[in-house]
């Protein structure tokens, strides 16, 4: 077999063994189910990914197309409907499981001593998911779309002082507008996603290298 | 035996990760390729008769320029298409209809009344006026239109592949 | 923590360790077994519910009902309790505290003790917040109102098509007639004689693109004597609605694009073959929807005849009964056919149906004039 003389050549050079030794072949304290909600929080990051660049396929992100440009995604396209359904519910899960992440490791106390770096990236992770959500939400460009982000950044144009900056910073001007659609995809398809991205690198780093925490006994 | 036992246990947990590893690789896979090559698969072919003016408008034994635009829907967009023909009409009111385009790439030709000749400006090819390569680059003759008359109107027929 | 409790935890852990498994394959395992369910419930979700599909975002529309996607209602709903002056409390101070809070948490929670039973206060607290989020999530859902005057949405071009005409047959038939033809107005206020020409043709439709259709239709043209349809300007249209009757129109009576065949169908007057017993809703509700919708639906001068469903064209107007089974010298009968009677006259006024058109008039009412096809 070919394969059994290219592996160690390979591995000489790209210590495929040691990465393989080091993330699957460790060992690991015994838990229970609700420990695999990380795990199924990055799958579900990992298939938002995809549906997502999927969608960008065919999505134009301006006002006068934006609408149209989905009803042909889910309408002209074939299997457009399942890749906009597994974005759309995909999406949902994903804050339902990052919520669901942060309560097991606040009930099994696993955010303390060696693990506070963890988890505050773990927190920074929620927001960021919250906010692909929120500027997610604009992108369609329908009512829903619309309304809810023009109530959604009146929110934060209820700070004190400076909530018109906000609001008119979030907006890209006073109204909602082509401008604000253009930078809600901006911040939805580079900015938070690459931020996610870093977070998840290093949260995964550390858990690696920490291990998963144990459950926690009586004594403890 | 305990051995055994695990090394069967091994064996069926990376079966089934594999399968489902799979599955969900296929189920969305496939979709994706056919998502991507949709609009390839889909285009649609349209035919019509283009309605060109009174036949007596064109003047006999020169090539007359006729443009008129056809409209299609592409995606979530309507897309206007431009198409130039020159016209001509013989003594016996027989009436060729020829395309344009150079069959070479793509440019314009026009029609030169000097030299009775459609130039392309791209690479100088000349076509004759029932549109024969005479010189230049183009593999074949200038394309044509089927036209018919009806009630003194020429007509076009136009298909959009 | 001091360095103490730091060792006899590491000691601890590493004791739970050895006695663990491999990440790979038995933890990996549940983990797959997990992303797989949800695999499926995903798939799941997209083919039984989908993405409910939604009108065009329009900002004119003054009565849509805003609500933020569920995961945010909590603090919506939250802030219902926070009167105006004290809202910035609600948007900035109680949602930064909790950011902050989560984020600080390893930080001033001092506590070394990890089991629940040690931890009473910050398990209590946080359970008490996660049944507000909850209860003030339900709460949301529960208490709003649902939307008004939710159109259906029109996704296909020969869906959209469809939309159109039938927009088209309500709000311009009774000026433009059924098919954009034009022709002298009768009995619509302030309009009564006046020839419009028509719209249908080469004229108008190489000469106004798409753009300048909808805004005519949304805008008007006050001068000519067309009122605005938009919504902003005090019409019945939204911007879905003007988009859909503007498609409708390039797709009728433009010869330069093509009708596709779907909508060409959907919009058919269904043809009545010589044994077919006609019906109100096969038959007679097409055409009344193209042809008499128009003028005689409420708030038109129509002498209060409506005609929207079987039992109005049966029963409603001032000379009612204008259709009586079996009776061909019934009103309506009689003023299809041009008669002037007490009731009114020639119907429609600006131009008569089709001999076709009135003949399936006739045969519905000698065949009693039935609401539903015999099975």
């Amino acid at each position: 077999m070919i394969s059994k003389r290219m592996f160690p050549w390979l591995d000489e050079r790209l210590g495929i063994s040691g990465i393989y030794k080091t993330i699957f072949d460790r060992m690991v304290p015994k838990v229970n189910w609700w420990f695999t909600l990380g795990s199924a929080t990055l799958f579900l990051f990992a298939l938002q990914v995809v549906t997502g660049i999927m969608l960008s396929v065919y999505y134009v992100p301006s006002p006068d197309k934006a609408y149209d440009s989905i009803q042909y995604i889910m309408n002209g396209v074939a299997f457009g409907w399942l890749i906009r359904g597994i974005h759309h519910w995909g999406a949902t899960l994903m804050v339902i499981t990052v919520f669901l992440h942060m309560l097991r490791v606040f009930f099994y106390a696993a955010y303390k001593y060696p693990r506070e770096i963890t988890w505050t990236t773990g927190v920074l992770l929620l927001l960021a998911t919250l906010g692909m959500g929120f500027t997610g939400y604009l992108l369609p460009w329908d009512q829903k779309a619309y309304w809810a982000t023009t109530v959604g950044t009146s929110i934060a144009g209820a700070v004190p002082g400076i909530g018109d900056f906000i609001l008119r910073a979030l907006r890209g001007g006073n109204d909602l507008s082509g401008v604000t659609l253009a930078r809600f995809f901006s911040a939805h398809i580079w900015m938070f996603p690459l931020i996610i991205i870093a977070l998840i690198g290093v949260h995964l780093y550390l858990v690696i290298r920490i291990g998963i925490s144990s459950i926690p006994k009586e004594n403890e | 035996m305990a051995r055994s036992a695990n090394v069967t246990r091994r064996g069926f947990i990376t079966s089934v990760m594999a399968f489902a590893g799979s599955v969900m690789g296929v189920v969305v896979g496939l979709p994706v390729i056919g998502y991507l090559i949709s609009p390839a698969l889909n285009a649609k072919k349209s035919d019509a008769w283009i309605p060109a003016g009174k036949l007596d408008t064109y003047p006999l034994g020169v090539p007359t320029s006729f443009s008129f635009t056809r409209t299609q829907v592409n995606g979530w967009e309507k897309t206007v298409n431009s198409f130039s023909v020159y016209v001509l009409r013989d003594a016996s009111n027989q009436v060729k209809v020829f395309s344009s385009i150079c069959t070479h790439l793509g440019c314009r030709v026009s029609f030169h009344k000097s030299s009775e000749e459609y130039i392309c400006p791209c690479h100088d090819a000349h076509f004759n006026i029932n549109g024969g390569v005479v010189s230049g680059p183009p593999p074949r003759p200038l394309n044509q239109y089927e036209s018919k008359v009806d009630n003194g109107n020429l007509m076009i027929h136009v298909i959009e592949a | 923590m001091n360095d103490v409790q730091k060792v006899q935890y590491k000691e601890r852990y590493l004791r739970a360790k050895r006695n663990g498994e491999k990440f790979f394959p038995e933890s990996l395992y549940r983990d797959m077994l997990v992303m797989f369910a949800i695999f499926l419930l995903l798939v799941g979700l997209s083919i039984f519910i989908g993405v409910a599909a939604e009108p065009k975002a329009d900002p004119s529309d003054t009565t849509y009902i805003p609500r933020p996607e569920w995961y945010f209602l909590f603090l919506f709903e939250m802030l219902k309790f926070f009167p105006g002056s004290l809202e910035w409390v609600g948007t900035t101070i109680i949602p930064g505290a909790a950011v902050i809070a989560l984020l600080l948490l390893p930080f001033y929670d001092k506590n070394p003790a990890r089991h629940w039973k040690k931890r009473k206060f910050a398990i209590g607290f946080m359970s008490v917040v996660v049944v507000a989020m909850v209860f003030l999530t339900i709460q949301a859902a529960v208490t709003t109102p649902p939307q008004k005057n939710a159109s259906a949405v029109a996704a296909t071009l020969p869906a959209q098509i469809t939309a159109g005409q039938d927009t088209y047959s309500v709000q311009c038939a009774e000026c433009h007639g059924p098919d954009g033809g034009g022709g002298v107005i009768k009995g619509v206020k302030g309009l009564e004689g006046f020839k419009m020409k028509a719209i249908n043709g080469q004229d108008e439709m190489y000469t106004r693109t798409d753009n300048t259709l909808y805004n005519i239709v949304e805008y008007g043209q006050p001068d000519l004597g067309m009122p605005p349809f938009g919504k902003a300007f005090g019409g019945e249209l939204s911007r879905s609605d003007i988009d859909n009757l503007v498609t409708y129109m390039r797709y009728s009576w433009d010869n330069r694009v093509q009708m596709p065949k779907e909508a060409a169908q959907a919009n058919a007057i269904p043809v009545l073959g010589p044994k077919d017993i006609p019906s109100y809703s096969v038959n007679i509700a097409p055409i009344v929807k193209r042809y008499c919708v128009s003028c005689h639906r409420p708030g038109k001068e129509n002498n209060n005849y409506l005609m929207g469903g079987y039992n109005d064209v049966m029963n409603s107007g001032d000379h009612k009964p204008n259709v009586v089974a079996g009776d061909l010298n019934s009103n309506l009968i009689r003023m299809i056919h041009g008669e002037k009677i007490t009731a009114g006259g020639a119907m429609p006024p600006t131009k008569s149906l089709s001999p076709d058109l009135i003949a399936i008039f006739e045969r519905w009412v000698k065949a009693g004039a039935p609401e539903k096809p015999a099975k």
